[in-house]
């Protein structure tokens, strides 16, 4: 059972680890061409702009393509190259039916599931060098896709469209609630599935037309590295010289926001720094979601800066995370000092 | 023991280059030769060559998502651990093996 969730989770990440470069470009190149266009009543106008329109016109044709290549590398992770094509136009039916990013999850992991499945049947030896380049991309995409039009497609759009509805109506109170939950997740196992479930939230979203969560995502981000970079700097004698030098690389991995630079605090005291940096990327992912922080990019830190909406508070929100982060672990090892060895070095 | 590795994670910009260097040095203090290639963002780097992979006395996965050209370590021992398991505690690792 165990065995079997951690497969499933594996072939999500891969389709994860293939669809990041889709979302950057895309994100990145659709904020750009935004940001530089002038704005009229209905949104930026590309009539006057023809090198901006190119650009935007670009990152579209990058987005169109994020979910097949979700779906299809989720698919192939599971089933190998014959795997590619269900999952690949699982994913674009996900799209056409509004199923977002979450049908095209399930598309991936059903089109590896079927495609495995007809890989099993037993054929005829003459048949066999028919199965790769005919029968099994046919079978199966037709089994995928009416699925995927006709079955769970349309459950899984209605959850879309209500997730999208609810993400929009949120009032302040709930929207500190979401920002605070995805600042936990974030900082909470630094890098890993959970950071990488609020993550993948975030960037998903961007490409459905909601910056927001990205934007409170792309806060907390940072918030562990710099907050605990920080703290080594303000007060060095309560850090060793290993936590100090470590604290130099976080400093510089949260400016281009990689969280996993807090990893090597919290492998070595764990019960004081996590709850630390989960309570400072909460604090910095809720100012950010209050104040509507938008982030084009699927990444976060100080370096996407040129593609936040409402800068100012995202510095903000940053700022106050990475002050309370390094002020309160070092508040947290003097009170609760001296530092009781941890069990494993 | 000679030991060929892989290591990979969703993002493959930080978790996968810290485990390689992580099996390599905790690898080194427990006597084994380890070599180990990385498959991030930018592929597959450091390839481990077909003589590696044969010579190898046991293959190591530290993935949290899937190997590419998998099929290069057929009929090897593999030991498949996700990459966390690396990150925080290699000894017990290289002790299991």
């Amino acid at each position: 059972m165990n065995k079997e969730f951690f497969q499933v989770k594996q072939h999500l990440l891969t389709g994860v680890s293939y669809v990041i470069p889709f979302i950057a470009s895309g994100g990145i190149l659709i904020a750009l061409a935004i940001a530089f266009a002038p704005m009229g009543d209905k949104g930026p106008i590309f009539d006057n702009t023809p090198i901006l329109k190119l650009i935007i016109d670009i990152g579209g044709s990058a987005f169109k393509l994020l979910l097949p290549v979700l779906a299809g590398y989720i698919s192939f992770s599971r089933a190998g190259k014959p795997g590619l094509v269900a999952g690949m136009v699982g994913g674009q039916i996900a799209a056409t039916v509004n199923a977002g990013f979450l049908g095209a999850l399930v598309a991936g992991l059903i089109a590896g599931w079927v495609v495995e499945l007809i890989k099993k049947l037993p054929v005829p030896s003459m048949v066999r060098p028919l199965m790769p380049i005919l029968i099994i991309p046919i079978l199966s995409t037709v089994i995928v896709g009416t699925l995927m039009l006709k079955v769970v497609g349309l459950p899984i759009a209605a959850l879309m469209v209500f997730l999208g509805e609810w993400l929009q109506s949120l009032g302040t109170s709930n929207a500190v609630m979401l920002g605070a939950l995805l600042g936990v997740m974030i900082a909470f196992d630094m890098g890993g599935p959970i950071n990488k479930a609020a993550f993948f939230f975030g960037s998903a979203m961007i490409s459905q037309g909601n910056p927001y969560i990205m934007g409170a995502v792309a806060a907390a981000i940072c918030v562990p590295p710099l907050g605990l970079g920080l703290a080594t700097k303000i007060s060095p004698k309560q850090w060793s010289e290993q936590d100090r030098e470590a604290g130099s690389a976080a400093l510089a991995m949260g400016m281009i926001g990689i969280t996993e630079g807090a990893i090597p605090f919290a492998a070595a005291d764990p019960l004081r720094v996590i709850p630390t940096i989960c309570i400072g990327s909460a604090l910095a992912s809720s100012i950010a979601m209050i104040f509507g922080v938008g982030d084009h990019a699927p990444h976060g830190g100080p370096i996407v800066l040129p593609v936040v909406d409402n800068r100012i508070m995202y510095v903000v929100a940053i700022l106050v995370g990475v002050a309370f982060t390094a002020i309160a672990i070092n508040v947290v090892k003097r009170v609760t000092a001296p530092a009781t060895e941890t069990p494993e070095a | 023991m000679k030991i060929v590795a892989v290591t990979a994670c969703p993002t493959g910009i930080a978790h996968t280059y810290m485990a390689a260097e992580k099996l390599s040095t905790v690898g080194r203090e427990f006597g084994h030769e380890v070599k180990v290639e990385t498959q991030g963002a930018m592929g597959i780097e450091s390839r481990l060559s077909a003589a590696d992979i044969a010579a190898a006395d046991v293959v190591v996965f530290a993935v949290d998502i899937a190997v590419e050209e998998e099929e290069r370590f057929a009929g090897k021992k593999i030991v498949r651990v996700p990459i966390h398991a690396v990150l925080k505690d290699a000894k017990k690792l290289f002790t299991s093996l």
